[in-house]
């Protein structure tokens, strides 16, 4: 074991050096995205009354209970603040270090770089170890940028201190997780999952122990980081159970590898099956399994994302009734009940489909994935022709959209009768939901135009998503004008529920979608295949 | 009949010219070797004839059809194994050669068997865990399963071990038994030369020598070794005698192919003991084209060209 960590400088220093634009992207983007709540939060609660109001409702609701955990302090406005973003932050420091961790350990030794690198002089502790102290920096960054936005919002300081630190911990904590995992798993995507899923079981054991109130908390990291109180009695020692478990898991970690062969793992992969099954048989049975995982992995989420929103809505009349400062807030009287729940609908409908946009986009980016790794020379070496391929490659992502909308709005309606709401409406939701699809393909539509023109420029294809995202998000709250707005395919529909369904922008939004596929094909099958 | 046929075909990559008016005719039931370095065109040809890159100029044909136009039409007649095999990595080997065998239009069920008995192939792991070896072994046993009438092979055995090689070696020649076309492209002489009825000799793009093994030897020399009763010392001043070596009796030297009978009948007049020549390797074929220029532009020359 003498020398296990030789060369940790090093290999420290390649790290550093390969990911030069991927570590400033994933701290800035994700502690601006931090700081930006951070900062905007105070400003919606500026007077003693809102702050009261925050803490009878959102704080004692038990979807945020679920979603953000018990935050102490929530009379205040650090404490409020601290409610709001962390959802974003906890989640995203998570995924953010687990990223990082693999992505310098399995994956390296997946592809074979790390065996050049290990007959170097370098230590067989060296990889992990080096990979672990950059998940820390990682998450030490974006804790120093959230306790500095809060600081920043003249919030407390030591509450602002204690959040950051506590932040900063649970994502070292998840540094270490994610190390583990590396070592599991032989493929990198193995051990995303694996990670990946402790994340979530954590996630959700903190938050179905603060909706119980009950010791449950105590078992999950998440649960530790808020335990230090901030903005509350703000307490230290719960910081020394994650700085524990980090050191205990870097020893497990130590340990498996030393058991383990080099590229090994202890979750082997299961054989497949050595016939390809009756489906397989064709372009479109090929595109189906290739965006087969990937339809699941959006399916599951967007179902559950509208479950969660579909059990808030049911709680917005009494939210209302609570609290009268916040119907006047959003602008309407107490008699306006069911014209604000259906806003509140329009607006979750709306964002759902936006969201699942990105299903759509990335399928019809298979189409260039394929190409760039040369795996399409296969596929049209056959006597498949070029349209056939793309053209089944959007037809699973537009068909994937159409489930996707069914899927959220039986998510919404399911959690909107969970949450007490009654069943017709919950039926209804479902249908809603549908009619936004046109708008959804002809984003899919542009993405598969893009393909087909610009084939050099895949970012080009999330173009339209974006704009969409953004009308939706900030059209109301920039008063973009209408011209800017009327970019986004969303923005022609009829919003439902609240208005009468005129089913003529979406015939016409479908033929723009089918439209613009024609020319992507067209100009696809004109084109050199982008093989370098 | 002829299979494949390109005249003066020109491509270029930005500012990097990669074809420069290429002709190449293959004729049916023939073995093809075209042989160039790295970053000469092979690639590109191939990719041509597949309708997966378009000509800026000159003429591709197929069968007879144009290989862009009609390049799905055409796909039907032909087997493609590329140079640098890339699968999906969650499908397994088995389902990556039912999958392209069935999209190319039906698969011979006991050749698949055959194969991968012969090539030694898990067809129940997934793509990701194999080696380099094996993924070539995907596509050269998916390509082979099928009942193609043309072969067009990009450097089809790197990463293959020898056994290996010599069993892809059987198969050329079972599906050149059965009356199919085969395109080689590599930069592995002795599998040209193993193989190939007819070589084409491919640099910057352009064929520079084509014809079949007997003709581009004519064109060479041959190298002599003999041990001589006298010493053979008369030869260096002797027409068509390169470089020779004296050493205790022996000599060895290359001979211009014009040259051979007056060179062997002079030997015979010194006393010959004994004597071996052999024929010029495709090796030596190959250096005079590309020698110079190897040392010279190897190091600058990078694969954008492929």
């Amino acid at each position: 074991m003498s020398g296990g960590l030789t060369g940790t400088g090093h290999l420290a220093r390649l790290i550093l050096r390969r990911d030069r634009v991927r570590l400033p992207a994933w701290t800035l983007g994700l502690g601006g995205l931090i700081a930006a709540s951070a900062l905007a939060v105070p400003g919606f609660y500026d007077t003693p009354e809102k702050v009261a109001g925050y803490a009878a409702t959102v704080g004692a609701s038990p979807v945020s209970l679920l979603m953000s955990g018990r935050q102490t302090g929530i009379e205040t406005i650090g404490g409020i603040t601290a409610n709001e973003i962390s959802q974003v932050a906890q989640i995203g420091i998570c995924l953010m270090v687990t990223f990082l961790v693999v992505r310098h350990t399995r994956a390296e030794e997946e592809s074979g770089r790390a065996e050049l690198l290990r007959s170097t002089v370098l230590g067989r502790h060296a990889a992990a170890v080096a990979a672990l102290g950059y998940g820390v920096l990682a998450a030490v960054l974006v804790g120093l940028v959230t306790t500095g936005s809060m600081l920043g919002a003249e919030l407390d300081a030591s509450g602002s201190i204690v959040y950051g630190a506590g932040l900063a911990l649970l994502g070292v904590c998840y540094s270490a997780i994610a190390l583990v995992a590396a070592q599991l798993s032989t493929s990198a995507r193995g051990a995303l999952a694996i990670a990946g899923g402790a994340v979530t079981v954590g996630y959700l054991v903190r938050g179905l122990g603060a909706m119980q109130d009950n010791a449950a908390v105590w078992l999950s990291p998440f649960g530790w980081a808020q335990a230090m109180n901030s903005f509350g009695e703000e307490r230290w020692w719960p910081a020394a159970l994650l700085v524990v478990a980090t050191a205990a898991l870097l020893g497990v970690a130590a340990h498996l590898t030393t058991r383990r062969d080099f590229a090994g793992g202890f979750i082997h992969p299961r054989p497949g099956h050595p016939r390809a099954s009756a489906a397989l048989a064709s372009p479109l049975g090929l595109a189906t399994r290739l965006l087969r995982g990937r339809l699941i992995g959006w399916g599951v989420g967007l179902t559950l994302l509208a479950m969660v929103y579909g059990a808030v809505v049911p709680t917005v009349p009494d939210l209302l009734e609570s609290n009268p400062d916040i119907a006047d807030y959003i602008g309407a009287g107490s008699d306006a009940e069911s014209a604000i729940v259906e806003a509140f609908l329009r607006y979750v409908l709306l964002f759902l489909a936006v969201i699942g946009t990105g299903y759509g986009v990335s399928a019809v980016l298979l189409v260039r994935t394929e190409e760039e790794s040369k795996r399409v020379e296969h596929v049209l070496a056959t006597r498949t022709s070029r349209t056939q391929w793309m053209g089944a490659v959007v037809v699973v992502a537009a068909v994937g959209s159409a489930v996707l909308a069914v899927l959220m709005g039986a998510g919404l309606a399911a959690g909107y009768v969970l949450g007490g709401g009654g069943a017709d409406t919950a039926l209804a939701t479902v249908g809603h939901q549908l009619t936004y699809l046109p708008a959804v393909l002809v984003v899919v539509g542009f993405a598969a135009a893009v393909v087909g023109l610009a084939p050099r420029s895949p970012l080009l294809a999330w173009a339209l998503a974006l704009v969409s995202g953004l009308q939706v998000l900030l059209g109301q709250t920039l008063r973009l004008p209408d011209a800017l707005q009327g970019l986004s395919p969303f923005w022609h529909l009829p919003g439902v529920p609240g208005s009468s369904i005129d089913p003529r922008p979406g015939a016409a939004e479908l033929l723009l979608a089918v439209a613009l596929v024609a020319v992507g094909l067209w100009a696809h099958r004109r084109r050199d295949l982008e093989l370098t | 009949m002829t299979v494949i046929e390109t005249r003066d075909l020109r491509k270029t990559f930005g500012s990097t010219t990669a074809l420069d008016g290429l002709d190449l005719v293959v004729p049916q039931g023939q073995v093809h070797g075209f042989l160039g370095p790295n970053g000469s065109g092979k690639s590109t040809t191939v990719r041509i004839l597949l309708g997966l890159l378009r000509a800026d100029s000159g003429h591709v044909r197929l069968f007879g059809q144009d290989a862009w136009a009609d390049a799905t039409e055409l796909h039907r007649r032909l087997a493609y194994v590329p140079g640098e095999v890339a699968l999906w990595p969650n499908l397994t080997g088995g389902e990556i050669i039912d999958i392209l065998a069935r999209m190319r239009g039906g698969l011979d069920e006991a050749r698949r068997r055959d194969l991968l008995d012969r090539f030694d192939l898990d067809p129940s792991k997934k793509s990701r865990t194999y080696s380099k070896g094996n993924r070539q072994k995907v596509a050269v046993v998916a390509a082979f399963a099928s009942r193609a009438e043309l072969f067009l092979l990009d450097e089809p055995t790197s990463g293959l071990d020898p056994l290996m090689e010599a069993e892809f070696q059987r198969c050329v020649h079972e599906v050149k038994a059965g009356g199919a076309t085969v395109l080689l492209s590599s930069h592995i002489l002795a599998e040209a030369e193993a193989l190939s009825d007819r070589v084409s000799i491919i640099k910057h793009g352009r064929v520079v020598q084509s014809g079949s093994l007997t003709d581009l030897r004519h064109l060479t020399r041959t190298t002599v070794t003999a041990e001589t009763a006298a010493p053979a010392t008369s030869l260096t001043a002797m027409s068509g005698v390169h470089q020779p070596e004296f050493d205790d009796g022996r000599v060895t030297f290359d001979v211009d192919s014009d040259d051979l009978d007056e060179v062997i009948a002079a030997l015979s007049r010194l006393g010959l003991r004994s004597l071996t020549a052999h024929p010029p390797t495709l090796e030596e074929l190959f250096l005079r084209h590309y020698g110079e220029e190897i040392q010279v532009e190897a190091p600058t020359r990078g694969d954008g060209a492929r």
